[in-house]
């Protein structure tokens, strides 16, 4: 199988690769494959966004970046409204972003919407990534590994939310980034950076099962305020990040999805690729190897991992079992 | 080997690229799924009173509705559901924007900004069209009126999240209303920056607003609203009249007033605007548009204020050839009228309301004219005959030879003002 090309032993590869995938997260209790075995602790951690409440100052987004080192510029400069214009999505400058939506029941307040990863309970990134770059914890957080990353960008596919994005202006060992739930931070003892500044306590962090709780009794309690519906509550199996909002959230930018988890993602993959087989090769080939030109370069020096790799394409079960 | 690695790299690529086109797919599929499990929220506005035997005697005595507080049905000790914000009708101590402290200076929690130095006393009386102190001290136990503080936790790593945390608190209170009026999140709009001199500039600002009052706001003295109701297009609004004549109090129509009614800046009914013709665009829905007339006209016709055209103040003797001047001008309408489903045109005989004119029961001297002592003492009708007050009172019963008003029972006197 080696250096055998022919399309039964791709397909071969291809479907093992994907239904391990699948796999991963299916049977992940028993087998605790790309994940810890207490994914679904009852401590695990979640932020509940509530949209009705945020008032769009991007102070968020100001500090998740000074947070993560990252070039944040003056907080001054955040009061600037004129980016809501376009709607924008985490990137490789950003792990978080703030939009901005129509209110309709009152023009004057326009509906804010904060948007990072939602750290899903059973994470289709995870599930996807073939090297094990993207573990899920215990504490509720989903987080992306530099050193195991072979920059696939398979998760980037994966992800319902569209999250993880790739550092597209470095050339050398770029990154895929996303929100870490600011996992040094919450090691000190500390909040999140987007949790402690934010001036009206939009975002509230506690345990999932308390935020949910909380979130529920809003409804409630307030139900001309809120629609019935705490979003990442069941999505894709839910999610540590859930939102409460006043308006549709279809409407807000979120994606219509079903509740059944990473599985079903996969599985849609799987079959596209057998759906749109032909155009994607010719380009890809062209870019896959380049790529392997870089990467030869770059990690000329690194001839034990490739030796892995190598490993892992020969033999794909086992390899993906022990990660 | 060199040729395994570029095949994985090869299958990689290919895998990406199909997973965006099975991605795109997948993502629709699951979107047709429908498996949304509604929450169950129980909406009921039923009043339940209190087990008297097992509760404690005042709080079985509380004349709220138990929603007030609880917001679930049935409240237990150990589960009391007890509803955080807001407790509207608690507050039971009551103050006027006088009595308010006139400056507070909020830097409890300063780290990233300095001071906010809070003009309350100004807010206070912008509030008295919107709901009063309960507007803000929302959270309030029966008795005084409570600081922020008092409640909300100054740390946002606390045990009840349920309840906002002071920051959140106080910037929710205020960002409701000013990122509606200033369009900004600007945080210096409010805070006095960190700069070196920050203790004088506090000061500086302290000084600059206290003694300050909210300007006295203008009344128009007319609205013609142009509406879509097709049986009459035109609502006149004679704003000055309800005040004056109708003596109807700002707050009964004004209770809800958003602070961007005056200082939305896109908004032209802005100070000075008396006067001016103004043309307001409203988005309201109808129960909205018809709630401060509703709380009189409740049971009028629609074409009692919408018409073809614009009215004309309305008038008690155009309309009914009966003056209230000088007596009657004062009082609600509905002390004479009674109020059905119209107002019913009265007998204007003054005895038909008035029905204990009698001699010596009457002080004359409210007609503008005192009747002299030999007159003073006869019967009503001795001159006004059959009781008949609105005609002219006749003379020839006693004195052949004089007529009202040529000659008089008694003198005039000055009108008496009341
Ligand atoms: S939102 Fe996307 S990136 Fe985040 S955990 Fe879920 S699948 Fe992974
Ligand atoms: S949790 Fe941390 S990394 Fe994630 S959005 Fe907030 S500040 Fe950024
Ligand atoms: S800091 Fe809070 S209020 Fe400001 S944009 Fe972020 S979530 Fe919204």
């Amino acid at each position: 199988m080696e250096t055998n090309s022919n399309s039964h032993s791709r397909r071969h590869f291809i479907k093992n690769v994907a239904a391990l995938g699948a796999g991963v997260v299916a049977t992940s209790a028993n087998q605790a494959v790309a994940a810890p075995a207490n994914i679904l602790s009852e401590d695990r951690k979640g932020v509940l966004v509530d949209t009705t409440v945020c008032i769009g100052c991007r102070n968020c987004e100001w500090a998740c970046k000074k947070s993560h080192d990252k070039e944040s510029g003056n907080i001054e400069e955040y009061s600037d409204r004129s980016v809501f214009k376009q709607f924008r999505r985490p990137s490789a400058a950003t792990y978080t972003v703030v939009n901005e939506f129509s209110n309709p029941k009152n023009p004057a307040l326009p509906i804010n919407v904060k948007v990072q990863c939602m750290h899903c309970d059973r994470p289709a990134c995870v599930s996807a990534c073939i090297v094990g770059a993207l573990s899920k914890y215990e504490d509720g957080s989903t987080i992306w590994d530099p050193v195991k990353c072979i920059g696939c960008r398979y998760c980037m596919v994966a992800c319902s939310f569209q999250i993880p994005t790739f550092d597209y202006n470095k050339a050398i060992e770029p990154n895929i980034n996303k929100c870490d739930f600011c996992n040094e931070r919450r090691k000190a003892g500390k909040l999140p950076a987007c949790v402690d500044i934010c001036p009206v306590e939009a975002l509230v962090f506690g345990t999932r099962s308390e935020i949910i709780k909380i979130a529920r009794e809003k409804i409630q309690r307030n139900p001309e305020r809120y629609i019935n519906h705490i979003y990442g509550e069941n999505e894709v199996s839910g999610t540590s990040w859930v939102y409460l909002a006043g308006r549709n959230f279809y409407e807000l930018g979120f994606p219509k999805l079903g509740f059944k988890h990473a599985p079903g993602v996969s599985e849609a993959i799987q079959h596209g690729i057998f759906a749109y087989f032909v155009p994607p090769v010719m380009f890809y080939s062209l870019l896959g190897t380049m790529m392997w030109i870089y990467k030869r370069r770059e990690e000329f020096n690194k001839e034990a991992e490739l030796a892995e790799e190598l490993e892992l394409q020969s033999e794909p079960e086992s390899e993906v079992e022990e990660l | 080997m060199k040729k395994n690695v570029f095949l994985f790299v090869f299958f990689l690529c290919l895998l990406t690229s199909l997973g965006i086109y099975g991605f795109q797919g997948g993502k629709s599929a699951t979107g047709t799924q429908k498996q949304e499990k509604p929450n169950i929220i129980v909406k009921s506005r039923q009043v339940i009173k209190p087990d008297n035997k097992n509760q404690n005697k005042l709080h079985a005595k509380c004349t709220l509705n138990c929603k007030t507080c609880h917001y679930c049905e049935y409240p237990t000790k150990k589960n009391p559901c007890l509803i955080y914000c807001p407790r509207d009708g608690m507050v039971t101590v009551f103050h006027t924007p006088e009595e308010c402290p006139e400056v507070i200076t909020l830097d409890e929690m300063s780290v990233r900004f300095g001071a906010v130095v809070f003009s309350h006393k100004i807010h206070a009386e912008m509030s008295q069209m919107s709901n009063g102190c309960q507007g803000c001290h929302h959270y309030n136990t029966t008795g005084p009126v409570l600081a922020c503080r008092k409640c909300h936790e100054q740390t946002r790593i606390r045990k009840d999240l349920n309840k906002v945390d002071l920051k959140g608190a106080y910037h929710r209170q205020c960002m409701t209303c000013h990122r509606q009026w200033s369009h900004t999140t600007d945080c210096n709009f409010c805070h006095i920056s960190k700069v070196p001199n920050h203790k004088q500039k506090i000061q500086e600002k302290i000084i600059q607003i206290s003694g300050k009052e909210h300007p006295k706001t203008v009344e128009p003295n007319k609205l013609v609203f142009e509406t879509s109701y097709k049986k009459g297009k035109f609502v006149t609004f004679y704003h000055e009249d309800h005040i004056k004549v109708f003596n109807v109090a700002c707050n009964k129509c004004h209770w809800d007033e958003n602070c961007i009614t005056c200082h939305d800046p896109n908004n032209k009914l802005t100070h000075g605007a008396k006067g001016k013709n103004i043309s307001i665009k409203t988005k309201k829905t109808f129960d909205e548009h018809h709630a401060p007339c509703n709380n009189c006209h409740k049971q009028d016709h629609c074409n009692v204020c919408h018409n073809d055209k614009e009215l004309e103040a309305w008038d008690h003797f155009k309309v009914t050839k009966f003056e209230l001047k000088p007596h009657h001008d004062k009082l609600a309408c509905t002390k004479c009228h009674e109020r059905t489903s119209k107002f019913q045109k009265l007998n204007s005989d003054c005895n038909s309301c008035h029905k204990n004119f009698k001699p010596g029961k009457f002080n004359h001297n409210v007609v503008a004219l005192k009747l002299s002592d030999n007159h003073a003492d006869l019967a009503c009708e001795s001159c006004h005959v059959k009781s008949r007050f609105k005609d002219k009172p006749v003379c020839k019963e006693c004195h052949d030879d004089k007529e009202f008003p040529k000659s008089l029972p008694g003198e005039k006197i000055a009108k008496k003002k009341k």
